[in-house]
């Protein structure tokens, strides 16, 4: 199903690194990547997740990964726990606990807190717990400035640093326009990988292109970095990757 | 104690059908051939984006469709705008054809077909566009030289919004004599077209306590209310906290309130909201905080849109918002699960090239989303035109006519560009 692209993205482990950061593009649509990684990480026993749907709601991730062959709903509650500030916001209007600024919290630090409470309850019975957070530009959206992003990805991967077993990813949409943050969360993490549009238009046996860049833990010294590209196909029950001049044009 | 457990059909909102390649309920969006190319209508949910084109013509067209399918399908229907009257748009919706006059009519096009290639004529047989999906009974024909009969509207659950808040302020600041409840836009008659029936009562209806929220107020004789933003006096605090310009709070007010009504919760499948919002982000919307209010709307659009059975449909000026602010388009973009730009040849040099004269002007696919599920349904081909004819709007493969004999002596740049082999200096030899 997506065991081929998880493994190229070096994702389809146990122990994930603390910090992984998904660059995507503009035009490009890498939210597959998160049904791939949530759908890896719930199959894990024990595992625990934490979904914050911030571009898609809930339903959109079960319908997803029912087509991945797997069912979130059995999850939900015990090892998957979710974060649906889109359903809030459209539940509660414009009275919505994200759109105003609570007790002087802005809505990057509520977000923190709630992620943390959440973490707090559920790591110290879980073997390995994974936050997952679908697109950090939806923050932008919402009226959060660049500093206030950046504090929220350094609280984050604060949080991966002081847990073992805990992994933080995040995804930023539109790469290319918040190039700076994009850049800076990047820098948190071990493992990025940036989702590429094809440069020479648009191919029928081929979405786009993957770019995974990963800094070798080499002690105290961390600053070796593999670079590696694959093109994939998202099909409907399935995510192909093919290496870079696997795929031509057929006569 | 047996396991048998009957199996209960759920019964489909009126207009819509579950797509056999997603399993999504989709929608019709109003032209058959835009369906095909979005792979058989609108998902649930979803929010597509037409980019205008210079002379807003075409747009229009398409928001007709879309309101005039709502309409057909006895679907709920909220029509939005700063820069149309709601009311007369909606009297201007095209007329539905009937099933033995869409079935003369295809009649018609497949003898002209039959009869248009002489040589190629194995190409005869190819559909324009791809119509694998076409064959499913969702969606109507509609007539564009026609107008919709006003019974049909008078029936309909509509809901519109053109910021009268406008005009109530101008009223009481230069016109203290004057009544309070000055009459919308959107009641003022149209001279040039017939009045909806029982229009009148929903101008009287207008006239009762300004507290009254009229957003929810679809149980009238005509079923259709007029939203005002000076309704919602109890939210307004919370509106100017979140928008720097008051009407997008308005807006979005309004369209989340239709849209919590109960037959509208998913997974109900009672009914279906259709949120048509036209013009969006013009020079009317303007001011110093422009970009960030815009793309807030769109987000928190984006969440109730998703949250219910509804869907959307935008069209945007967005040639002049990229003029604004460049780095607005891919921002918008990817708040709509579809981005269709219409690129119309009028005022520009293909309009009167040869090559061009079958169309009216390019469409250009943007985006096209994977929304509750993982793969996007993709077209044929993503070179396609659109033209208008008298009675209709057609998507069509874009393709160059077989010979080129004026532009054969001198390549044009025009469309050096769209031959991929340009070895045009010879003409086509079949």
């Amino acid at each position: 199903m997506a065991t081929s692209v998880l493994l190229a993205c070096g994702l389809n482990e146990q122990k994930l690194p603390g910090f992984v950061h998904i660059s995507e593009e503009s035009n490009v649509d890498g939210s597959f990547l998160i049904s791939c990684i949530l759908g890896q990480r719930l199959r894990i026993s024990n595992a625990g997740t934490l979904l914050v749907c911030l571009q898609h709601h809930y339903q959109h991730y079960f319908n997803a990964g029912m087509r991945l062959g797997y069912n979130t709903n059995i999850f939900q509650g015990k090892t998957l726990g979710v974060i649906d500030v889109l359903s809030d916001m459209a539940g509660e209007g414009l009275a919505s606990k994200w759109l105003r600024n609570s007790e002087g919290q802005t809505l990057t630090e509520q977000l923190v807190e709630d992620i943390r409470a959440q973490v707090e309850s559920n790591y110290a019975s879980r073997n390995s717990y994974t936050v997952l957070i679908d697109n950090l530009s939806i923050l932008f959206n919402l009226g959060a400035s660049k500093l206030q992003v950046q504090q929220f990805c350094q609280d984050l991967a604060a949080l991966a640093k002081e847990r073992e077993n805990l992994t933080v990813i995040t995804k930023l949409s539109n790469s290319d326009i918040y190039q700076l943050t994009d850049n800076n969360v990047a820098k948190l993490g071990q493992v990025r990988i940036q989702v590429l549009r094809l440069k020479s238009g648009v191919f029928r046996e081929v979405d786009g292109k993957l770019l995974i860049e990963r800094v070798l833990e080499e002690g105290n010294y961390a600053c070796e970095e593999t670079r590696k590209e694959v093109l994939y196909k998202v099909n409907d029950r399935n995510v192909k990757v093919f290496a870079p001049g696997e795929i031509g044009v057929k006569v | 104690m047996t396991s048998f457990r009957k199996r209960t059909v759920q019964k489909p909102i009126r207009g819509t059908r579950t797509s056999p390649h997603t399993a999504q309920v989709i929608t019709s969006s109003g032209n058959p051939s835009l369906d095909v190319v979005i792979g058989g209508g609108l998902p649930m949910g979803s929010i597509c984006l037409i980019e205008e084109d210079r002379f807003m013509t075409h747009a229009k067209v398409l928001a007709k469709y879309f309101l005039a399918e709502g309409v057909i399908s006895k679907q709920e229907i909220f029509l939005g705008s700063l820069d149309d009257i709601p009311a007369e748009m909606l009297r201007r919706l095209p007329k539905p054809l009937t099933e033995l006059e869409t079935e003369v009519e295809q009649r018609q096009e497949q003898g002209q077909e039959a009869g248009g290639l002489r040589i190629a004529w194995r190409y005869n047989d190819l559909p324009l566009v791809n119509t694998e999906h076409a064959t499913a009974k969702i969606g109507h024909h509609f007539n564009l030289m026609e107008q919709m009969d006003s019974m049909m509207l008078y029936y309909a659950n509509t809901t519109m919004w053109d910021d009268s808040q406008k005009d109530i302020v101008i009223a009481a600041e230069f016109s203290q004599d004057s009544s309070p409840t000055t009459p919308s836009l959107e009641q003022q008659p149209v001279e040039d077209a017939p009045p909806i029936p029982g229009e009148e009562t929903a101008a009287e209806e207008k006239t009762p306590p300004q507290d009254e929220n009229s957003a929810n107020n679809n149980n009238n004789n005509n079923n259709s209310s007029s939203v005002t933003s000076s309704t919602k006096t109890g939210s307004q605090e919370s509106q100017s906290q979140i928008f720097h310009n008051p009407r997008y709070g308005g807006l979005l007010n309004d369209i989340q309130q239709l849209l919590r009504d109960e037959s509208f919760v998913a997974g109900t499948k009672k009914n279906l909201c259709r949120i048509c919002l036209t013009s969006l982000g013009s020079p009317l919307w303007y001011d110093d905080h422009f970009g960030e209010d815009l793309i807030k709307f769109l987000t928190l659009l984006m969440a109730s849109v998703r949250n219910c059975n509804s869907v959307c449909l935008i069209t945007m000026p967005m040639h002049l918002i990229a003029k604004y602010d460049a780095s607005l388009v891919p921002k918008i973009r990817q708040l709509v699960d579809y981005a269709i730009e219409l690129e119309s040849f009028a005022g520009s040099e293909r309009e009167t090239h040869p090559a061009f004269k079958e169309y009216s002007g390019l469409l250009h696919l943007h985006k096209m989303s994977a929304l509750n599920t993982l793969a996007v349904h993709m077209p044929d081909t993503t070179d396609l035109a659109f033209k208008l004819r008298r009675k209709k709007f057609v998507i069509e493969k874009f393709h160059l006519p077989p010979e080129l004999q004026e532009s054969s002596a001198k390549p044009d740049n025009c469309i050096s560009g769209l031959l991929s082999n340009s070895n045009a200096t010879a003409s086509l030899d079949f």
